[in-house]
């Protein structure tokens, strides 16, 4: 045997680490793979699900186990803000980041994400027929779910914006039916504005969404995002007369309007402290449930005057650097179910809504996921038929390559004039010159395709635009 | 071993001074110059991650757009407003509050120890916690404007006001910091020229103005210095409590660096504005250098 030197024994504790650590990797390459992987896959079966975090995450929790023995995955929840989802999403999936295998969204990060290549096709790895379409309310269809005819999403959440008011004061000011117009809208706001405890009317004013109060004044008032030629649509009469509107509102509202975003908007009307609010529509499960509301059986549900603007909802879509594509899949196919659907849209504690036709065709299905009834049943026939009503006069959200961009900064310069840091027509104005330079960074001609194309959608399922 | 001493190093003098040198230079272009060089690189092209188009060389292009971004002035206005409160109310009071610290021998760990607190809270929970005192409904400032029967504000919910209640976050936060930095200058004052000055019957203002302060200006010098990169880099409280807003009543450069780098991911021209706020920073910082390498004034009082 030869003698141990210092060279011999550093090559040979070298040699031996180097094998333990290919030994080693291999072992718990093979241990993770026999504690985690879907029989007949290399895929694992805990998959990372991005989502907004707090309520939205909650039936992925509700349903985890059943999900389980049902189709064999189960969500590791990966929460975002509500407010940075895009940045947090596309700051990942720009480096090729497998963080995420299923990436739950907002429609208009579609356009950017299937030009960037962020999305699997759904029907690489099933049919469409997994998702029956045919049962989802065409809104939240193709326009949503679908680029150049193939399929990148499925539906999670189906939202609108929906008007939630107190018939016990529309009652004892005489007022007999919701405001059909925007002039009733304010007329109703004076009315009923008895500040400091009782304000007219509440809308979301804090930056990051107030974009969506003007946008659904806009749609009433025939207000079109853009032109065929990729114009902004937004800095034209219509869109002041809105934006005056949403002033005009403002002098209706809580003085702190501008701190208002989604739980303070809700707080501001499950408190009792203003008459009525233009909300998503989840709202109203969360003002029949007596351990989130002073109002309970005091509320009615109607769309928006005119036109109904239906910002954000939620789809699942497969991340492109998934690794466990197959089993997203699987996840994305089961929580799409109308059986599964149905346990969580009506639950007062999520933020999700319903998006099948299905789903609105039976008023004693509005229950919470342990089956439990969420609303009396003359709330819920007004809570069905609210939400029926506003699909029918839907107002599309904006979802062609670039909308985060130009949406973000339509909420910047709604929030100026809301601020009083310029005037509707200056806020308007400048907003539209930056989406022309916005549309020009993006290549003009691609986005006049990409906007037709988006129209088209619409005009297929018959939502009128 | 006079053997071992005489003979000759395998290496040359020269060589083995760069061959000692090496690791920290290697570590230096590594960590700090290579970044900074690839950085002012991408200032100069035109790089957005979300657009399809190559990344392309535009010169001066996006410094020259930055003189024609009405956002970029308007954040460098609400820098320019905010840092000049914080530095102003932060340098006083700090200076009064460990001026009279210092005349506390008793109390002076305690409440120093107390006084660190709210600078080793992380920015998050500061903000979370000001956000519910900011609260219109709940908060406990309206509270208390309603025990005065004063009306209640809303603080970070207007444009007028949601910058002083970013500086009065900042205030609280930073004021510590700035207190404990002038305490250890006093501290380390010369005590015999203290108390000559008395001896040659100067009041306790002169001996401020004319001793403490001279004497403390290079200290006072870095905690300005220190409080200005702060303040220029503000975007913790400002992401959480207005995220910009009202409108951009509170959009400072670094939010809006943010918002052009991280939300439209134009690396390109959010990199210009980097580059800009450093060279702001950089030469506010040689002219405050520049006042603390001016000769101390003479002492107070009488002279012979």
């Amino acid at each position: 045997m030869s003698p141990v030197t210092r060279r011999t024994f550093l090559a040979d504790s070298a040699k031996a680490s180097a094998l333990l650590a290919l030994g080693g990797g291999s072992m718990g390459s093979l241990l993770s793979a026999c504690g985690n992987s879907t029989s007949g896959t290399s895929e694992s079966s805990t998959l990372a699900v991005e989502v907004d975090e707090g309520q939205n995450a909650n039936p992925f929790k509700w349903f985890a186990s059943d999900m389980q023995s049902a189709v064999g995955v189960s969500p590791k929840i990966i929460g975002l803000p509500f407010v940075g989802q895009y940045e947090k999403i596309v700051s990942e999936m720009i480096t090729r980041s497998n963080v995420y295998d299923v990436l739950i969204f907002p429609p208009f990060f579609v356009g950017d994400f299937v030009a960037k290549g962020f999305l699997h096709k759904m029907t690489d790895f099933g049919n469409e027929a997994d998702f029956k379409l045919d049962d989802v309310l065409p809104v939240y269809r193709d326009p949503y779910l679908k680029r150049n005819g193939n399929l990148y999403a499925a539906t999670y959440d189906g939202d609108q914006l929906q008007l939630a008011y107190r018939k016990d004061l529309f009652q004892k000011a005489g007022l007999t039916s919701p405001p059909k117009t925007w002039d009733d809208f304010i007329a109703y706001s004076k009315e009923l504005h008895r500040p400091p405890n009782q304000y007219g009317n509440a809308f979301y004013g804090q930056r990051g969404f107030c974009y969506g109060w003007f946008i659904n004044v806009f749609a009433a008032n025939g207000g079109q995002w853009f032109t065929a030629d990729m114009k902004p649509g937004i800095s034209s009469d219509v869109g002041v007369k809105a934006l005056e509107t949403l002033l005009t509102l403002k002098q209706y509202a809580p003085p702190n309007i501008l701190q208002i975003g989604y739980p303070e908007l809700n707080d501001a009307y499950l408190k009792q402290n203003t008459a009525m609010v233009i909300q998503w529509n989840d709202l109203a499960l969360k003002a029949e449930d007596s351990t989130k509301s002073k109002t309970v059986g005091m509320n009615g549900y109607a769309p928006s005057p005119v036109r109904n603007y239906m910002p954000y909802s939620r789809v699942m879509a497969i991340s492109a650097y998934s690794s466990n594509p197959h089993n997203s899949y699987k996840m994305i196919q089961y929580m799409n179910r109308s059986e599964i659907a149905i346990k969580y849209v009506y639950d007062p504690n999520c933020g999700e809504d319903p998006y099948r036709t299905s789903l609105l065709n039976d008023v004693n299905a509005v229950k919470d996921h342990s089956g439990k009834p969420s609303m009396s049943p003359d709330a819920a026939a007004s809570y069905v038929a609210a939400n029926k009503a506003g699909i029918a006069i839907g107002y599309p959200e904006l979802s062609i390559p670039g909308a985060p961009r130009y949406i973000d900064i339509l909420d910047l310069k709604v929030n100026e004039a809301l601020s009083g840091s310029s005037s509707p027509s200056q806020a308007l104005k400048a907003c539209a010159d930056e989406w022309n330079s916005i549309t020009t960074s993006l290549g003009k001609d691609q986005q006049v395709k990409a906007y037709g194309d988006w129209v088209d959608s619409f005009h297929k399922v018959g939502i009128q635009y | 071993m006079a053997a071992f001493l005489k003979r000759k190093p395998r290496l040359g003098g020269r060589r083995f001074a760069l061959l000692t040198v090496a690791p920290a230079t290697i570590l230096l272009v590594g960590i700090s110059i290579f970044p900074l060089a690839w950085a002012l690189r991408l200032s100069f092209m035109q790089d957005n991650l979300l657009s399809i188009a190559t990344p392309r060389f535009i010169g001066f292009a996006n410094y020259g757009h930055l003189f024609h971004d009405r956002l970029f002035w308007t954040s460098l206005g609400v820098t320019a407003v905010f840092a000049i409160s914080v530095l102003t109310v932060q340098l006083v009071i700090g200076l009064v509050i460990a001026l009279a610290l210092d005349r506390l021998p008793r109390y002076q760990q305690v409440l120093a120890t107390i006084l660190l607190i709210p600078s080793i809270l992380s920015p998050s929970v500061v903000s979370f916690q000001w956000k519910q005192l900011f609260d219109y409904n709940n908060g406990v400032l309206n509270w208390a404007l309603g025990v005065l029967h004063l009306p209640l504000q809303g603080w970070t919910a207007s444009a007028r006001g949601a910058l002083p209640a970013l500086v009065l976050v900042d205030f609280w936060e930073w004021t510590p910091f700035m207190v404990l930095l002038m305490f250890a200058g006093i501290k380390s004052l010369p005590r015999p020229v203290f108390e000559a000055a008395r001896v040659d019957g100067s009041s306790g203002w002169q001996v401020l103005i004319f001793q403490t302060l001279p004497l403390l200006n290079r200290v006072i010098a870095i905690a300005v210095i220190l409080r200005l990169i702060g303040a220029f880099k503000i975007f913790d409280i400002i992401y959480s409590l207005t995220a910009g807003g009202p409108g951009t009543s509170t959009e400072s450069l670094a939010f809006y660096t943010y918002v052009q780098g991280f939300r439209y991911f134009d690396l390109g021209y959010s990199t210009a504005m980097a580059f800009i706020t450093l060279i702001l920073i950089t030469i506010l910082a040689r002219l405050i250098l520049g006042f603390m390498e001016r000769p101390v004034g003479r002492p107070a009082g009488r002279t012979a």
